[in-house]
């Protein structure tokens, strides 16, 4: 026993390495179950006859999107960067340049995570009315070309967003608002749904069919949080301290966002309004995601209490342009992931402006969340423009009135009898 | 024999059950329906947004029944289905042709004892 000292001591690296590797492969299969939450959360939000069409889609971001990031996206990402992008295949054998205390492969793996749960920000926006092999097409291009490209940008040491200080600790603009903004471009070219306007373009509601189901969808995400937030510290040899900081904001943020989502609806509606909730809880759990590591942790309650009514007021007007989300992901991840990158600017500890005064963070961060929307939203807008003129990415009519799963699938979510 | 379909709210179905049951009337079916009746008023928001076209949720209570048992069964459903407001629901009663038990193979009154 008395020489356990010294073990320590001469497979030191080794032993970093085993705690960090033990440490990413947690919090990276904690964000690949949050697709479970996506697919519950989306699946509820939709009608009956749709719910096994989103988890079609959600099944598509995992497969075709993992697959195509394994193969090309995660080379443009992390390769050797030019500053906007990078030309390698593959998981590269080379060093980084992140200081990784884990291998390639792991960290790939964790990477593949942000990835897919980019793209299925974009599925639910598209529910209930796009053609299933169009949206294939879709996540193919997010997975292998636009999300490792924004990544490559904020994340690569070489980025060009990464080398004027941009701080997105775990995505607030590289994955959600550039997922949210991808799906407010798709959801313009789409279409709305039939029915959701009126002939005077009043919108009408169309409920989702299992509330709960969505509910239990929210839970899993912000379950898979706790591995999205403080996994990207992507090593635990010390960063205890960071973790702890991390764990705590995220947790702060989206409590406040379900708390002012729950006051503003009772007041708004006379009722709280659940669903609403479930989107204020995502919502502060977004706005959270870049500034966890460098804000307080009262900052972090006042971004979530923003976050929440913020999510609210989004949901309404992007209803009342006729842009038909039926989940509300423009309003949690597009909206609220800006936020969360113009908030680390306001409110982070050491050069926030309302810390310091200065202006400068401020502005960089919002020159990078800008950029990030304005690429995600053009570049997708293009794709669907491209992909509506020649194979189409909109079902018929007659598909969409007996629903994707019927006509898709050939099966029903819910069988009647026995 | 007669067939009384009664639209009740959801929240009277365990006192009308109970009421039919104490004046022998066990035997009924009961199926969850939505539907609009004269509720004008009534609107129903989703995500901050009205829907249009709105439906209720309502309880339909089936029995068939002797013909002597018919007023009892709707003195039963008067008394305990109704609010005397508004949206309550309604009672429907039909003529019905005949009744088979499926396991004795009984045909007629006997049929629905």
């Amino acid at each position: 026993m008395g020489n356990i000292d010294s073990l320590i001591i001469e497979n030191q690296s080794e032993i970093t390495n085993a705690i960090d590797t033990v440490w990413v492969a947690l919090c990276a299969a904690l964000i690949f179950f949050m697709e479970g939450g996506f697919a519950l959360l989306e699946s509820g939000f939709v009608r009956s006859k749709n719910a096994m069409s989103i988890i079609a889609k959600v099944f598509i971001d995992i497969i075709f999107g993992g697959i195509i990031f394994y193969v090309v996206g995660f080379g443009i990402a992390y390769g050797s960067s030019n500053g906007w992008f990078a030309f390698d295949i593959g998981i590269s054998q080379d060093d980084l340049g992140l200081g990784l205390t884990v291998s390639n492969q792991l960290f790939w793996f964790i990477q593949l995570g942000f990835a897919i749960a980019a793209i299925s920000i974009v599925s639910g926006a598209l529910a209930e009315r796009m053609k299933l092999w169009s949206y294939t097409l879709l996540v193919i291009v997010f997975c292998g070309i636009m999300y490792p490209m924004v990544a490559n940008w904020v994340w690569n040491p070489s980025g060009w967003l990464s080398t004027a200080g941009f701080n997105d600790f775990a995505g607030s603009a590289a994955v959600h608002a550039m997922g949210g903004f991808a799906a407010l471009a798709a959801a313009m070219v789409l279409g709305p749904r039939l029915g959701k306007y009126q002939k005077n373009g009043k919108p009408n509601s169309i409920p989702g069919h299992n509330i709960p189901l969505a509910a239990i969808g929210c839970f899993i995400l912000w379950f898979g949080w706790f591995g999205f937030n403080p996994g990207s510290t992507l090593g635990a040899v010390g960063n205890w301290d960071l973790i702890g900081k991390v764990v705590t904001n995220t947790f702060l943020a989206s409590a406040a966002g379900g708390i002012s989502t729950m006051i503003y609806t009772q007041f708004k509606y006379g009722l709280i309004d659940i669903t609403m909730v479930i989107n204020g809880v995502l919502a502060g759990l977004v706005s959270i995601t870049a500034g966890c590591n460098v804000v307080d942790a009262n900052s972090a309650i006042v971004i979530g209490l923003i976050a929440g009514v913020l999510v609210d007021v989004a949901v309404q007007l992007i209803d009342r342009m006729k842009i038909d989300d039926p989940v509300g992901a423009i309003a949690v991840h597009g909206v609220n992931g800006f936020f969360g990158a113009v908030a680390v600017g306001l409110f982070a500890s050491e050069n926030g402006l309302f810390n310091t005064g200065d202006f400068s963070f401020l502005i960089v961060q919002l020159k990078g969340v800008l950029v990030i929307a304005f690429f995600s939203f053009t570049f997708t807008y293009v794709v669907m423009q491209i992909m509506k003129k020649t194979i189409g990415v909109r079902i018929s009519v007659e598909e969409e009135r007996v629903g994707i799963d019927a006509s898709s699938f050939g099966v029903e979510s819910y069988s009647n009898f026995e | 024999m007669k067939k009384v379909e009664a639209i009740i709210r959801p929240s009277k179905l365990k006192a009308v059950q109970k009421g039919l049951k104490e004046v022998e009337i066990p035997c009924i079916t009961v199926i969850p329906v939505s539907g609009s009746g004269l509720q004008k008023s009534y609107t129903k928001m989703y995500r901050g947004t009205e829907q249009s076209l709105a439906l209720q949720n309502r309880t339909m209570i089936i029995c068939v029944i002797s013909d002597e048992n018919l007023e009892k069964c709707i003195d039963v459903i008067l008394e305990f289905g109704s609010d005397g407001e508004v949206g309550d629901g309604k009672i429907f009663i039909y003529d019905v042709k005949d009744a088979i038990r499926l396991s004795t193979k009984v045909r007629g009154d006997q049929a629905i004892l």
